[in-house]
């Protein structure tokens, strides 16, 4: 291990050896045996980690009644808000993108079923039917006697 | 003639005093979903503390950080049905909206010096510890100060890893930048403060 190494590892976890990564712990604990440097090194992340654990925080008196007591709008998400959102979502709208194209094919998927169903008066097979009967009918009433030829 | 509660949403909104000890993040998110104000109190109670200190090692002042965690709740009141508790646990994700809010407040206001919590508190203390009461205290004053000086992203990563308890990775997921990107901010800032502390003294 160098000094670069072992600052390095000072660098990233600070002076308890307990937090180091187990791979290198005794590594370092030797290389620290060995090196006033590293000694020194770690003596003075000791000063700033012990120094840094009593800085100070206010108490914040007041703020958990603050934040509790702040008014918060109500939460009436109707029906349509619901379908609004499954539609065109807040949040990774591409991977969902299939959504809005679902809604898109609803009109078209209804029209095939309606016009499946329904025939509204232009059924083509019994409207053909009857009009090939009344046309043979008719042909049937006309008089070709006095027609000339 | 009074009907059960059904379901935990229903629970706490109902509730006065919800035994929220044992109920998930996830449960209590689900019930401000529904509009559970209780549940929303019980998030409060829960949370309140690390988003506030966090705040506050950002901001470095008491008025702002009382805004910022104010927000940060009213945030999560209004997106909670944004959270995924299967990308982040809920700590993550009101650190990060945290985060956020402290990094637009700094960059809109200006960047922290000093904080503004260090008053001498050691004045009725006994005099023969006084003397080392002041050496620590002027220890306490300089290193605070030295991290108010560090650039907002060493002071975030340092916060978040060594106040905050988060792994590198959530606290890289918090800052929005890569694991290497943080490792980098940490040992620059203790290299920093280090050096500050070891010139001085």
């Amino acid at each position: 291990m160098t000094l670069k190494e072992f600052t390095r590892i000072i660098d990233l976890y600070g002076s308890e050896s307990a937090r180091w990564p187990k791979s290198l712990r005794s590594e370092c604990e030797s290389f620290l045996a060995n090196n006033i440097e590293a000694r020194t090194l770690l003596n003075q992340q000791w000063q700033v980690d012990s120094i840094m654990e009593q800085l100070p925080v206010p108490g914040f008196p007041g703020l958990e009644a603050r934040v509790l007591n702040q008014s918060l709008p109500e939460r009436n998400r109707g029906f349509f808000e619901d379908v609004m959102n499954w539609l065109i979502p807040d949040e990774s709208f591409g991977k969902q993108i299939w959504h809005p194209a679902i809604a898109a094919c609803i009109p078209l998927v209804f029209g095939i079923v309606l016009g499946n169903y329904f025939s509204f008066g232009i059924g083509i097979e019994d409207d053909g039917f009857q009009y090939w009967g009344d046309e043979l009918t008719m042909l049937s009433l006309t008089d070709y006697t006095e027609t000339n030829f | 003639m009074t009907r059960e509660p059904q379901s935990i949403s229903e629970t706490l909104s109902t509730s006065n005093e919800p035994s929220n000890t044992e109920i998930t993040d996830e449960e209590l998110m689900q019930a401000v979903c529904m509009g559970g104000r209780s549940a929303y109190q019980a998030l409060v109670k829960r949370h309140l503390k690390s988003i506030s200190h966090y705040a506050y090692r950002l901001l470095g002042y008491q008025k702002d950080t009382e805004d910022i965690t104010q927000e940060v709740f009213l945030r999560l009141w209004n997106n909670a049905q944004k959270w995924k508790p299967e990308k982040s646990k809920l700590t993550t994700w009101l650190h990060r909206i945290a985060h956020n809010l402290c990094i637009d407040y700094l960059r809109k206001y200006g960047r922290m010096q000093t904080q503004d919590s260090f008053d001498d508190e050691a004045d009725d203390s006994p005099s023969e510890n006084k003397e080392s009461m002041d050496e620590k205290n002027s220890q306490i004053k300089l290193l605070s100060e030295a991290i108010g000086s560090l650039p907002e992203n060493q002071r975030s990563a340092l916060s978040l890893c060594h106040y905050q308890g988060f792994s590198n990775k959530e606290a890289a997921a918090i800052m929005n930048i890569s694991v290497k990107a943080l490792e980098s901010a940490i040992a620059r800032a203790k290299r920093s403060l280090r050096e500050k502390l070891t010139t001085t003294s």
